[in-house]
C-alpha cells in the first residue's frame, strides 16, 4: 500500500470513529474542510506515527502545518530518511 | 497488564508510585530516572518482573520523542504516565542564579509537558489513557524560598487542566495529585524548626508519607479514577485546611 492510501485509509478509520462525514479525497482539498477538527488530526499524526514509523511534524524544522490535503500527503512522502 | 511510566522513579514519591503499582499486581510500573538508585535495584529484584527502570535524562527535550517511541515498542502501549520528576532548588529569587532557574523550569515544566506531547499521542492512537502531574501545595499557597519551584507547580495545575479538556473526548484523564511537605530528599533541606512549624499547622499534625500520595496516584489510575479529570487532589494532612 502506498503512503497515500495508508493516510487515506487512517483518515476515512478516523472519521468512522469521530462521527465526521469526509468529502472526497482530492489533492487540492483544504485540510479545514475535511471535516476533521484539530483533535481528529492530532490522532491521524500519531497514528500515521505508529504505522509510518515517522512524524514529519517533529522532524521539520518550522511549526507550519500544512493547508491542503496533497500538501499533507507529501510531507509524508518526502521525509528525510 | 497496564503499562505505566513513571518519572523520577528512582527515590521519594517516584519510588513510592512505582513500587506500590507494581505490587498491586495490576500495572507493569516503568521507572524512569537519570540513573538507577539502589533502592530502586532493590525494589526491582522484589517486584517480580512488573517493576522496571529505563535510563533517560529528560531535560534532553531532543530525545524525548525518541525514549517515548523505545518505550512503546519494547512494552507495548502505555496506559499511564506520571509526571513525577523535578527539582526543588530553593533560595531566594534576588539570589537565584539564572542558570538556576532556567534549569529548575526546564526540568519541572518544559520536560513534563515534551514527555506527555509524545506518550498522549501514544494515547490517543490507542484512545485511552491516564495522565497524572504531581503538582504541590506550594502551587496555591506560599512558602518563603520557593517562588521559582511554586511558579513550576502551579504550571502544571494550569497544563492538567487544559490538557484535560482537549484529550478528554479520547477517553484520557489528566488529574494533579498536590502534596503537602512529604519526607523526601527535596525537603531535607528544612531545618527542624520549619519542620515543627509545619507539622504544627496541618490539620493531622503530622506529615504526610510517599505512600499517601502514591495512594491517590494508583487511585486515579484505577476504576474509582475514570470519571475524575481535569482535577487537583491535595494530600497534605490538612496543612492548607
Amino acid at each position: 500500500m502506498s503512503v497515500k492510501s495508508k493516510i487515506f485509509a487512517a483518515m476515512k478509520q478516523i472519521a468512522e470513529e469521530q462521527k465526521v462525514t469526509l468529502p472526497p479525497l482530492e489533492d487540492d482539498l483544504p485540510l479545514n474542510e475535511t471535516g476533521f477538527d484539530s483533535l481528529a488530526f492530532a490522532i491521524l499524526v500519531a497514528r500515521l506515527e505508529d504505522e509510518l514509523g515517522v512524524d514529519p511534524f517533529t522532524v521539520a524544522e518550522d511549526a507550519a502545518f500544512p493547508s491542503t490535503l496533497g500538501e499533507f500527503v507529501r510531507a509524508y512522502e518526502n521525509v528525510p530518511a | 497488564m497496564r503499562n505505566v511510566l513513571i518519572t523520577g522513579g528512582s527515590r521519594g514519591i517516584g519510588l513510592a508510585i512505582a513500587r506500590r503499582l507494581a505490587a498491586s499486581g495490576d500495572y507493569n510500573a516503568v521507572a524512569v530516572a537519570r540513573r538507577e538508585s539502589g533502592e530502586l535495584a532493590a525494589a526491582i529484584r522484589e517486584a517480580k518482573q512488573r517493576l522496571h527502570f529505563r535510563a533517560c535524562d529528560l531535560a534532553v527535550t531532543e530525545a524525548t520523542s525518541l525514549f517515548a517511541r523505545s518505550v512503546r515498542d519494547e512494552f507495548g502501549p502505555i496506559y499511564g504516565l506520571v509526571n513525577n520528576a523535578g527539582i526543588g532548588t530553593d533560595g531566594l529569587l534576588a539570589t537565584m542564579h539564572n542558570s538556576e532557574i532556567e534549569t529548575l523550569i526546564r526540568l519541572n515544566v518544559l520536560s513534563p509537558i515534551i514527555l506527555t506531547k509524545y506518550v498522549a499521542r501514544q494515547m490517543m492512537a490507542d484512545g485511552a489513557g491516564r495522565i497524572v502531574n504531581i503538582s504541590s501545595i506550594v502551587a496555591s499557597t506560599g512558602y518563603n524560598g520557593l517562588s521559582v519551584y511554586a511558579a513550576s507547580k502551579a504550571a502544571m495545575v494550569g497544563f492538567t487542566r487544559s490538557l484535560a479538556r482537549e484529550v478528554g473526548r479520547v477517553g484520557i484523564t489528566v488529574n494533579a495529585v498536590a502534596p503537602g511537605f512529604v519526607d523526601t530528599e527535596l525537603t531535607k533541606s528544612l531545618d527542624e524548626k520549619d519542620r515543627r512549624r509545619i507539622v504544627g499547622r496541618s490539620a493531622l499534625r503530622h506529615l504526610p508519607g510517599v505512600d499517601d500520595v502514591a495512594s491517590v496516584v494508583e487511585f486515579l489510575l484505577g476504576e474509582g479514577g475514570r470519571n475524575i479529570t481535569g482535577t487537583v487532589v491535595t494530600v497534605d494532612a490538612g496543612s492548607t485546611a
